[in-house]
């Protein structure tokens, strides 16, 4: 059953449904959550976002664009925790238009990836975490950082190259 | 990857339960109608005494009208901001919402004939609410087809 068909049923009142959209949905909303918060505060904005989640759902428009809509909500919410970290002007990175190979793809093992997500910059983290670990394509980022779609490519590049950094400072070779 | 959410599904359907609530729901709706009907008839009544009042009176109804405009703020606020309610949800408030403005219309509008008043103005604010909860009607009915139609065609992609 897709995504659409599961919301659609739930606007219409269906629990079951709603609950359903939930189980599918909550792994990869904490994992987003997580990845850009400690582990004291994911699980509590994880509920935060769910219950913006269940509030917007009956005012949500487009029923096929569910994730992105999600998204954004948790984006909020992190947002919200992060306003110090995501206070860096938006041009120091706009110039980094060098494209850096992606040490992403060649990782096999995801763990390694998560362990040192942690250590780049809010921005940084986020795209890789949507783009790599959620799998969205570059437009749905886009849409849930409210940013262009060549600010979320030239972001991705600056995120790989300091992914590529940590990693060989911690020994890994992709 | 080993790390994994605390709450599992179960405690986040609970966790959300509150905003669930039909009894909530039910609460605000209720809240809501029984604060407007509750002001418009206080004003219906204060409006239609007979000669000049004691200043007493004149306080007393309006501190009851606050309260009722009040409870109506507060039902509209919880109906807005805390309680969800789905598209079924929303065509049973619209109905109960014309409901309770035909009732009070013509409740306004007795008084208004016994206390020997005009007439004009009870059915001219009742008019007023029973247009808009007539408006809120259809515009919930619409939605809940334009969603049942979505749905069909949804179903039938997934069958075929």
């Amino acid at each position: 059953m897709t995504d659409e068909l599961l919301v659609v049923r739930a606007q219409l009142g269906e629990r079951a449904a709603l609950a359903e959209l939930l189980a599918r949905w909550r792994v990869p909303v904490w994992t987003y959550v997580r990845r850009m918060l400690d582990a004291d505060r994911a699980d509590d904005v994880t509920q935060e976002v769910w219950l913006a989640v269940v509030r917007g759902l009956p005012r949500l428009r487009e029923p096929g664009r569910f994730a992105p809509w999600l998204f954004t909500i948790a984006r909020r919410s992190v947002t919200d925790r992060l306003r110090g970290e995501y206070a860096r002007p938006e041009e120091a990175w706009e110039v980094d238009e060098e494209v850096t190979e992606d040490p992403v793809e060649a990782m096999v093992d995801r763990a390694a990836l998560v362990s040192v997500l942690a250590a780049l910059p809010a921005p940084e983290r986020e795209i890789l975490v949507l783009f790599y670990l959620e799998d969205l394509p570059v437009e749905e980022c886009a849409h849930i950082c409210r940013i262009p779609a060549g600010t979320v490519k030239s972001r991705l590049n600056r995120a790989r190259r300091l992914l590529r950094e940590q990693l060989e400072e911690k020994g890994h070779r992709p | 990857m080993t790390e994994e959410p605390r709450l599992s599904a179960q405690d986040l359907i609970e966790r959300l339960a509150p905003a669930l609530s039909r009894r909530t729901r039910i609460g605000a709706v209720a809240t809501l109608l029984a604060g407007v009907a509750g002001a418009v008839f206080m004003v219906t009544l204060w409006w239609s005494e007979p000669g000049p009042l004691p200043d007493r009176t004149q306080v007393a109804f309006a501190v009851l009208t606050v309260f009722c405009v009040a409870w109506a703020g507060y039902g509209g606020w919880l109906l807005t901001r805390r309680v969800v309610l789905f598209a079924t949800d929303q065509v049973i408030a619209a109905w109960i919402g014309l409901a309770a403005s035909l009732a009070t219309t013509a409740v306004v509008t007795m008084t208004a004939v016994q206390r020997g008043t005009g007439v004009g103005l009870p059915l001219a604010v009742g008019g007023l609410f029973v247009a808009v909860a007539l408006a809120l009607a259809v515009r919930a009915h619409a939605r809940q087809a334009a969603l049942l139609r979505r749905l069909r065609e949804l179903t039938d992609r997934e069958e075929q």
